[in-house]
């Protein structure tokens, strides 16, 4: 649903929480976009939004439209920010005993080398 | 371990597509994060529509079983549930993460049948306790038994708003209202009367303005909205809720098409970005499928069919079918197809799927 | 009451609030010789989505068969007979038998329910009219369970005949099913 200016304004002030994993609201929103930031990676590193355990799946339409709508431009162009795996917060003692097990040489079995787009 | 098709989801597009291929002798391996297969249709307890012959008039949960039943009778497939896909690599490789750890399982194609994400809203008090997607609703009362609370406020009027509507009231919790910001409501009419003969008001142009509480829900304010809307100072109504159940749309859920280097596009119609895909629901990426919800938000009836497309060309692609057999069953279903988009309440996913055909006829031309 | 439905809107009402109109259900109401006859389908399904359940439960072929499956049904007044088949078999819970030659002063109203506990022979039920306003009360008639758990039970009620086009659910006096709203 798309939200006219007053109503956005009246939420900013309510304090709305949009990254509800990692308590952003709003406001800190609008102030990173006023302070520059353009695009969705840009807010993530500000602000580490879309970065606990839902990994943006709630939030990040909710911040697409807010960037959208102060650049101007439609939503659709408003990328997703880079999706690189793994795709879940995942404990670093499973990761370490995968890369213990895995077969000489072979070392690579880590996380790197997701493509991104 | 390497398979000739990795799907990932075991919903009823993956579902379907996995027992087409495994049928015409691919070598497949479903992974799922859920200890159960078939994603949605675990909850689903209303009856779907579409073609008797095609399981119309049985509940999503039988039709649900039923595929079960058929995947785990099949010798060619082996099942990962409990298990999440955590990345997808250019070597053809998935990183998963089981009862067992973390591990990888390479293949020689994929179906990425993910599903959706639910949209969520911003109000006030939209973090509260008390505050559900329809999606943990629908879970926590018909797969756990459990009521999520006395009193809800249903935010949408599409078909997942009003199913689960009708489901709280058969679980004995009452609905005070279903908000609808848009002038129509979105489900289909015989869902809307179902609900409403029950007594709960359907308030179209209608929308939450915030949610009161100091530890969780304990009540909600909806107003009306104008044209833009825009909610109309005034028109405020305060409900006793302590549930806020919102049903306002699905997204796909690209992550790993991403990860995979798909190419995708936003297509407002069909919920976002999706991947672009062919006939046969082959991405640009040569033996990365797609299917269901991730491939454009629809109903599971035509998921399941996308799904079987899937199956049957990842079987024709590794030569286990000749090709004038593969193109005859996919014009089959592929016909069926477009029969259940052809009715009136379809054209918003039609004008999405001509989009990304004109993109891939457009790409082939050039 | 202000007609035959009782008190609906006259057009326009079923996609701003789930309520049919008159104009909807005069377009579905059977034929006067058809209500004299006895049990009669009335199928109250407006919108053409893609769905057929209703052709294939019909034994007698008083649904016709859909050449699309969007097609909305057509029944054949000639042909039913009111036996409720279609009334369990409907996945949008949209038909329903009205009789109204049960008595000089009451019909019968089959409606499919998909509530627990389900009320028994000869209990009183309370009676809701589309837009779910208590408009009288019924005496259950019989009930019929279906094949499985998993079937939508209908319920077969004895209704005040001016009710016979007015009431459309039903609900236990102070049930847990009726609760709330």
């Amino acid at each position: 649903m798309k939200r006219s200016v007053e109503e956005r304004n009246w939420l900013e002030q309510r304090n709305v929480i949009v990254c509800r994993c990692e308590d952003v609201t709003l406001e800190e929103i609008r102030r990173a976009i006023a302070q520059g930031a353009t695009t969705l990676d840009e807010l993530k590193r500000l602000l580490r939004v879309g970065m606990g355990p839902c990994q943006g799946r709630t939030c990040r339409e909710l911040l697409a439209r807010e960037l959208a709508e102060h650049l101007g431009k439609p939503v659709a162009e408003i990328m997703p920010p880079t999706f690189r795996p793994p795709a879940k917060p995942v404990k670093l003692g499973l990761l370490s005993r995968m890369v213990e097990n895995a077969p000489r040489g072979d070392e690579g079995s880590s996380l790197e080398g997701g493509e991104s787009r | 371990m390497e398979y000739e098709l990795v799907v990932v989801g075991g919903g009823p597009a993956g579902l379907s597509g996995a027992l087409k291929a495994a049928q015409n002798g691919v070598r497949v391996a479903i992974v799922d994060r859920q200890e159960e297969l078939g994603g949605q249709l675990v909850k689903q307890t209303h009856k779907f529509f579409g073609w008797s012959r095609r399981g119309a008039g049985i509940r999503g949960i039988e039709i649900g079983r039923r595929l079960r039943n058929a995947v785990l009778a099949q010798p060619h497939i082996t099942v990962f549930t409990g298990t999440e896909a955590l990345g997808y690599y250019p070597d053809n490789s998935l990183l998963i993460e089981g009862p067992s750890g973390v591990s990888r399982i390479t293949g020689k194609t994929f179906l990425f049948a993910t599903g959706a994400q639910e949209r969520m809203i911003l109000f006030p008090g939209n973090d509260l306790p008390g505050v559900y997607g329809a999606g943990a609703v629908q879970t926590l009362m018909n797969v756990y038994g459990v009521r999520p609370g006395r009193s809800v406020l249903m935010v949408g009027s599409g078909n997942i708003g009003l199913i689960v509507s009708y489901q709280l009231r058969q679980a004995g919790v009452a609905v005070r209202a279903i908000v609808e910001a848009l002038p129509q409501i979105g489900g289909y009419a015989v869902h809307a009367s179902k609900v409403r003969r029950l007594g709960i008001p359907i308030l179209t142009r209608h929308s939450i303005k915030e949610a009161h509480g100091k530890e969780c829900v304990e009540g909600a304010t909806i107003w009306e909205l104008d044209d833009k809307f825009r909610g109309i100072p005034g028109t405020e109504k305060d409900l006793d809720v302590d549930v806020i159940c919102l049903a306002t749309g699905l997204t796909p859920l690209g992550d790993l098409l991403w990860q995979a280097g798909v190419s995708m596009t936003y297509v407002p119609e069909l919920g976002g970005f999706v991947p672009i895909y062919d006939e046969n629901m082959e991405t640009e990426r040569p033996g990365i499928f797609v299917a269901g919800d991730a491939a454009g938000i629809e109903e599971a009836s035509t998921a399941m069919l996308c799904g079987e497309i899937a199956g049957l060309a990842v079987a024709a692609k590794l030569g286990k079918i000749p090709r004038h057999r593969f193109e005859e069953e996919r014009n089959v279903l592929a016909r069926e197809l477009a029969a259940l988009r052809s009715g009136p309440l379809s054209s918003k996913v039609r004008t999405g799927y001509e989009r990304i055909r004109a993109l891939v006829q457009g790409r082939r031309g050039s | 009451m202000k007609n035959l439905y009782g008190d609906l809107p006259e057009k326009d009402s079923l996609l701003s609030s789930g309520i049919p109109s008159v104009e909807d259900l005069d377009r579905v109401l059977p034929p006067p010789e058809a209500r004299r006859k006895g049990p009669v389908a009335v199928l109250e399904c407006f919108q053409k989505i893609p769905c057929d359940p209703c052709a294939q439960a019909c034994k007698l072929g008083a649904i016709k068969e859909f050449s699309d499956v969007n097609d909305l049904p057509v029944i054949d007044w000639t042909k039913c007979t009111g036996c409720g088949q279609c009334v369990a078999a409907c996945p949008g819970l949209a038909i329903f038998v009205v009789d109204e030659t049960y008595s000089p002063e009451e019909c019968l109203i089959a409606m499919p329910h998909e509530f627990v506990p389900l009320p028994e022979r000869d209990q009183v039920v309370l009676l809701y009219d589309r837009a779910g306003r208590h408009v009288g009360e019924g005496i259950v008639h019989r009930v019929i369970r279906g094949r499985d758990k998993l079937a939508t039970p209908v319920v077969w009620v004895r209704a005040p005949k001016a009710l016979a086009y007015v009431a459309r659910a039903l609900g236990l006096p102070e049930s847990q099913g009726r609760s709330g709203n």
